[in-house]
């Protein structure tokens, strides 16, 4: 789906980047990438445009400008209520975190079971069970 | 020696700018562009060092002026230092464009800004971060000037031994061999040259194909294909990505998050600013406040100034001003004309710069502090469907809405529209938006001729303007200044207190550059208006057998068409000069009050009013035409498109008027 059809509120994750030229370009040097997760923050009065969030900063796309990002929806593993059983498809961090995470059992196409939901959450991975903050739920992300 | 400051916009380059040079700086104009030049010295054990502020960039592609100015200046001007300023509470981003820098050169120094916001963020481990890309790092918090003395030292005697920006094999490989071609025909550094052309920069591959290095070329092409191939991906995608993966990797080796999580302030006030229902009347109110503020604090320097040079009359008694004083003093000794070219003409024209001081001043006083706050950047949000439908982007309403303060600042604020066809439209727009001189007069106009609906008037006329300036956004944007629609990715900074030195240093710059440039054509016109009223020899000042006068007979048959009489297009005239000085004329002309509504039918007088709404602004706003645009044919367009706005709008008003019996 494309960028522009996310509601506030919601995550995604880049997949392809479908412009030429100017914007094409623009949107890599603001770093929206495949693989770049973005969250819609809000809308404008008159719902063009859109704010969004990127690796920790924001930017105001045209809704003509964030069709040209194709994107997958995902969710943080901090907005699942308890009882979901849910597949894990993006650790947003760098080398050390996603090792940290793989010691729990959680990685890339693992499934795990929300026990208790937001915030601190408890989950049952492969590993066991595992109390997990709010600051890290919303960097695992889950379909 | 010289350094060079880059950096994304909103990371505190100018704070830092300001806090090498101090008051030893002066803004010019990029040659060619009328993209702001920032330049400076500071001085350092005893040596003078030039300092230059390129404009803040988030890549160094060929995409914008922008881009191609800073990428242009470090390969042609060589600086001996680029210092390189990070938001380093933003630090991953930032860090993608010290990867293009490193291709074009080693000497960097890292200005790790902003860092009392870094902290709150994450652990930033600076040694490790020295250590890995083998060049000075310096973190600073230039509001406080934390970090200024370190930064200055590292300038002098930094070591730079940095890593290299690696891409994958399979890139590298054709890199190498793509270089070493164009290490051939010359061009230094040839590693960026390799990389650019690889990525189909524009430029570049003009630069080679202007030199005839087809081979060159052919083997760009051929590589660029093989890339494309194995990544399986476009070429920008794929080298935008290795800088990426770069950046994303060192900012996580050095940055550990401290998990904060919850909303932020930025995001509760902007939850309130950019409202659905609420964001739009928070900003006109805004706005209004702001006005009132500078009309306020202005309103009395003006009147000092006034009176200092024109005096004042009370009670049917004249005070004597400076001009008065002095064409007395002068004409004692020198002939009558030229005490009174110095006098009426130069000094009164010298007046008429001083008294738009104040209100430019508090009006760039407001706009700085929006700025960097990072209101503006709400603004342009808030505002951006709306503004695009007379061709301009979110930012393009402040120089509007500033209009009715005074044409002056605003024609200089349309500086913070990036695109160039949009800054013309802007400015070609700005002068049919009633300036606070000009609503004084028709609210003076209004209570003469229409006691009792003054106020209804007043309005009518301002709806008017904003009615034909958007009429006009449409047709122009459509017509005369169709650009190809520039990307309009913004970003939203962190709200920021804006420091008092920062908002003063802007404010000073700009009125500056307002007495400086425009002064100079003000005074000129001055004196020739000064000529045309007072020649051929002997005739009375402003009267009807000046050339003034003449001219206004010439004009008089055009006049009668919209209803105009002889001493109303006299008037006009003078106001050419100030918009305030209409009144003083009608009374010179009339005598008085009484003559002035005995002259005019209520609807010749509200057709006068329309066409001194629209018709050519005053001198000093001009004179700031031609400061920012260089062009003496975009003058005289934003002159004509004046007069023709004005008389096609009064002739309809008398005309329609006439024929429905209204007001005659
Ligand atoms: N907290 C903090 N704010 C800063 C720092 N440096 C600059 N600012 C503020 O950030 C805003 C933008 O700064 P400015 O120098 O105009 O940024 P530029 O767009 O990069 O030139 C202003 O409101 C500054 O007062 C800093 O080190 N820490």
């Amino acid at each position: 789906m494309k960028l522009s059809e996310l509601r506030p509120g919601e995550y995604a994750i880049v997949k392809d980047l479908l412009g030429k030229g100017a914007i094409h370009q623009r949107l890599l040097s603001m770093g929206i990438l495949p693989g770049t997760v973005i969250r819609v923050v809000r809308a404008s009065p008159f719902g063009d445009p859109v704010e969004y969030e990127i690796r920790g900063f924001f930017i105001s796309l045209r809704k003509q400008e964030a069709s040209y990002v194709e994107v997958d929806k995902i969710v943080p593993l901090g907005m699942v209520p308890s009882g979901s059983v849910v597949r894990i498809v993006l650790i947003d961090g760098g080398v050390g975190f996603i090792r940290n995470m793989g010691s729990m059992g959680i990685g890339v196409g693992e499934t795990v079971r929300v026990l208790r939901g937001c915030c601190p959450m408890l989950v049952q991975t492969s590993k066991g069970k595992f109390n997990i903050g709010r600051g890290i739920a919303y960097r695992i992300f889950v379909r | 020696m010289l350094v060079a400051l880059v950096g994304n916009p909103n990371t505190g380059k100018s704070t830092v700018f300001n806090a090498l040079t101090g008051m030893r700086q002066h803004v010019g104009n990029w040659p060619g562009v009328t993209v702001e030049k920032k330049e400076g010295t500071m001085v350092v054990d005893g040596k003078v060092i030039r300092v230059v502020d390129l404009p803040g960039t988030y890549s160094l592609t060929a995409y914008s002026i922008e881009e191609v100015i800073a990428r242009n200046f470090i390969i042609e001007e060589k600086p001996d230092v680029i210092v390189h300023v990070i938001d380093a509470s933003n630090l991953e981003r930032n860090l993608y464009l010290l990867t293009e820098l490193l291709e074009l050169s080693p000497r960097i120094v890292l200005a790790l800004n902003m860092f009392d916001e870094a902290k709150k963020r994450y652990r930033i481990d600076v040694n490790k971060m020295r250590d890995l890309l083998g060049l000075p790092v310096v973190p600073m918090v230039a509001i406080r000037g934390e970090g200024i003395d370190e930064l200055k030292y590292e300038i002098i005697h930094g070591k730079f031994n940095p890593r290299r920006v690696e891409y994958p094999e399979d890139i590298e490989k054709r890199i190498e061999i793509l270089s070493d071609k164009i290490k051939q025909i010359g061009l230094e550094p040839a590693r960026w040259y390799a990389i650019k052309t690889l990525e189909n920069d524009a430029d570049v591959l003009k630069k080679l194909s202007g030199m005839g290095a087809k081979d060159v070329l052919h083997l760009a092409e051929h590589l660029r294909h093989d890339i494309e191939d194995i990544f399986g991906d476009d070429i920008e995608s794929v080298m935008a990505s290795s800088r990426y993966s770069f950046a994303h990797g060192l900012f996580h080796e050095v940055a550990a998050p401290i998990n904060v999580g919850g909303t932020t302030i930025t995001d509760m006030i902007d939850h309130v600013v950019t409202h659905k229902y609420l964001g739009i009347p928070i900003f006109i109110a805004i706005m209004y406040m702001s006005f009132q503020f500078v009309f306020l604090v202005a309103a009395p320097f003006q009147d000092a100034i006034d009176f200092f040079f024109n005096g004042k009359d009370v009670n049917g008694v004249h005070i004597n001003g400076l001009i008065d004083l002095s064409y007395a003093w002068m004409s004692t000794f020198m002939p009558d004309w030229l005490a009174s070219l110095i006098n009426h003409g130069v000094l009164r024209g010298l007046g008429a710069v001083i008294t738009f001081l104040p209100v430019i001043m508090l009006l760039f006083l407001i706009l700085s502090f929006l700025e960097d706050s990072g209101y503006l950047a709400r603004v342009a949000f808030l505002m951006d469907s709306i503004m695009k439908k007379i061709g301009l982007e979110g930012r393009g309403v402040i120089p509007l809405m500033l209009g009715f303060g005074c044409n002056v600042p605003a024609i200089m604020a349309t500086r913070t529209l990036k695109d160039e066809t949009e800054r013309k439209l802007s400015i070609a727009l700005n002068p049919f938006i009633p300036c606070g001189a000009r609503i004084q007069v028709f609210a003076f106009l209004s209570y003469i001729f229409f006691p009792d609906n003054a106020a209804l008037v007043l309005w009518s006329l301002l709806m008017l303007s904003i009615v034909v300036v958007f009429l006009l956004g449409i047709l122009y944007s459509k017509t005369l200044f169709r650009g190809e629609s520039q990307p309009f990715v913004l970003e939203l900074p962190p709200y920021r207190i804006p420091t008092l030195k920062g908002v003063s240093i802007h404010m000073w710059e700009k009125s500056e550059g307002f007495l400086k440039k425009a002064g100079t054509i003000i005074v000129g016109a001055a004196i020739i208006i000064w000529i045309l009223a007072s020649l051929p020899w002997g005739v009375e000042y402003g009267s009807e057998e000046s050339y003034i006068g003449m001219l206004a007979a010439v004009l008089a048959p055009l006049g009668v068409l919209v209803g105009l009489t002889p001493e109303a297009i006299i008037s006009l005239f003078f106001g050419f000069f100030a918009k305030e000085v209409v009144i003083d004329v009608l009374y010179v002309l009339y005598g008085n009050k009484g003559a002035i509504l005995a002259s005019m039918t209520p609807l010749q007088a509200y057709s006068f009013m329309v066409f001194m709404l629209f018709y050519t602004p005053c001198v000093a706003t001009l004179a700031t035409v031609y400061n920012e645009t260089r062009n003496i044919k975009f003058l005289l367009f934003v002159i004509g498109e004046g007069f023709l706005v004005a008389f096609t709008m009064a002739f309809l008003v008398y005309h329609i008027g006439s024929l429905m019996g209204v007001g005659i």
